[in-house]
Order: C-alpha cells, then sequence, then structure tokens
C-alpha cells in the first residue's frame, strides 16, 4: 500500500512534504537504537519521540514516514531537519495503541 | 574480511543491548566511554589508576555484529560508539564534503564514533566503516538516496558539531499536560 493511501484513509496529519513511498510494514518503538537495528526500509514508525534526532534513525533505515502519536507537537526544527532530508512526518491525535489496530484492519502488518 | 570474493550480504547479529557510559575524571578532565550491559552504571566517584571518576550520562543503546549470509564472515562493532547524521552545520567540515544533494539522487553522510578516549582505544578501521556502509544500503528501497558512513576523525571539533546522534539520550521535548 502506497503512503499516500494510507495518510488519506486514516486521516493522519501531514506535517512535512510526502513522498509517495511503498509502505512495507510498521515498526512501533520510541527508542532510536531500537529502530536503528529491527526496524525495516519502508516501514510505517510509530512513537511518541518528537526529538531530531528521529530523523537520523528514520533516514539511516530509509523509514517511509514517521507517524508521531496522542496529538504530540513536532517541534519546528524536527520538521525543518525531516524537510532537508527527505524523511517524512505524519501526526495523529490517536494513542500508539488506538492507531496499531487501525493500521491493522487496514491490512498493514 | 581478507581477499574475500564474496559480494557480502550483510545481515545484523549478536545484538545486544545496553548503554553507552560517559565518565570524566574530576582531577584531568578526561573523558571515558564504554559500553555496559549493567542496568546501572557506578553512581559514585571511583579510582581507577590516577583517574576519579564520575558518571556524566548513561544512555541505551545497542552492540551488533555483521554476518555475510553467503559467505559467513562476521565483522564486529565493539569499537563502535553511536552513528550520527550530518546535518551540515559547518560548510568548510570535511565530513560536509561527502554530503551530496541533487535532484535525482542524494547521500546522506553518518559519522560513526568510537569510544573515548580515542588515542588509547581501537577505532573503527576504514574497512569496518565500508562494512557498515554497505550493510545499511543494502537494506534501502530508496533509489533517491543511499548513506556514506565516515570516521569522526574528520570532525575537527566535536564540541561545535550539531549533528543528530542516534542515540536514546535527552529525547523527551514532551510537556507534561496542561502545561499548554
Amino acid at each position: 500500500m502506497k503512503l499516500k493511501g494510507i495518510i488519506d484513509s486514516l486521516s493522519l496529519d501531514v506535517l512535512t512534504d510526502v513522498d509517495d513511498k511503498e509502505v512495507t510494514g510498521v515498526y512501533i518503538s520510541d527508542m532510536l537504537s531500537d529502530v536503528m537495528s529491527n526496524a525495516k526500509a519502508g516501514n510505517l514508525w510509530v512513537t511518541i519521540q518528537t526529538h531530531k534526532n528521529i530523523v537520523a534513525a528514520a533516514n539511516l533505515i530509509d523509514i517511509s514516514a514517521v507517524i508521531v502519536t496522542q496529538g504530540i507537537e513536532v517541534p519546528a526544527e524536527t520538521i525543518e531537519l525531516a524537510n532537508r532530508y527527505d524523511v517524512v512526518i505524519l501526526g495523529t491525535k490517536d494513542s500508539t495503541f488506538a492507531l496499531s489496530g487501525k493500521l491493522y484492519q487496514a491490512g498493514i502488518t | 574480511m581478507g581477499t574475500n570474493k564474496c559480494s557480502h550480504q550483510w545481515e545484523m547479529v549478536n545484538t545486544c543491548s545496553g548503554f553507552i557510559v560517559t565518565e570524566t575524571c574530576h582531577k584531568c578532565n578526561l573523558v571515558n566511554t564504554y559500553f555496559s550491559k549493567e542496568e546501572h552504571p557506578p553512581l559514585e566517584e571511583y579510582r581507577d589508576g590516577e583517574h576519579f571518576w564520575n558518571v556524566m550520562s548513561s544512555s541505551q543503546s545497542v552492540r551488533f555484529d555483521l554476518k555475510c549470509k553467503l559467505c559467513e564472515s562476521l565483522v564486529t562493532f565493539d569499537e563502535l560508539s553511536a552513528l550520527m547524521l550530518c546535518t551540515g552545520c559547518i560548510k568548510d567540515c570535511k565530513v560536509y564534503n561527502y554530503l551530496e544533494r541533487s535532484p535525482g539522487h542524494s547521500v546522506w553522510v553518518y559519522v560513526a564514533f568510537g569510544f573515548k578516549p580515542y588515542k588509547d582505544k581501537q577505532q573503527l578501521s576504514s574497512e569496518k566503516l565500508g562494512v557498515l556502509e554497505d550493510y545499511f544500503n543494502l537494506k534501502r528501497r530508496s533509489t533517491k538516496s543511499s548513506i556514506k558512513i565516515v570516521s569522526h576523525k574528520l570532525i575537527d571539533d566535536e564540541d561545535i558539531c550539531k549533528g543528530g546522534f542516534i542515540m536514546d539520550e535527552f529525547l523527551l521535548s514532551l510537556e507534561a499536560p496542561g502545561n499548554k
């Protein structure tokens, strides 16, 4: 499934420029070291972390998009860095648990 | 690694969660960093030879090796402390020179840091940097970008470097509920 299709079907907030990548699955973690060692290219990364260092991890693994949950505000510094490095950041007011359920129901596992 | 002619397909193995511990000696201000599996670093000052060490920080991290799925060569990365994304903060930095940005393809630069003090501890060889770079590039699906990994030795002054570390420390930029 393509990223824009997921954004539309789940009404995700688009916080950066969007590259319509193919989504390969979902990885949920709030630890950068864990993402670096276990997430896969094309994954949606679901997290509550918003520090600019998430761009470093997402870019290294070639994440399709970072989804920040719980309506947490992403700092402008992180958004600016993400746009510079072609990292897509999305937002949702849903909790990580609720979003996971929606992604699973949408067939993204 | 030797003269193996295998076109390696690297995978991450022997992953081990732990902590990157940073200590300073209050007598000489020397900084010491190391990887520890201990959940709690020593909280009190301790003496080791001429140094009196105090823990400054402890950040969660992961140690790993890379193994080729084809020839089973194993490359260890015990010398790797952290990876940092170059954010291009200093335009005449040698690291920045590797950064490439063009409409069709970009090269994103990561700096591999070893453990301190650098002069006393073995640092990553250029061969291992190449293996690490190959591993992350093989994992990528995007054809619009690739990764370049360079040594921390290219940075003139780490104190003014503003790169993005892949490290679980000082990440929380959350406000407590009700503060807005």
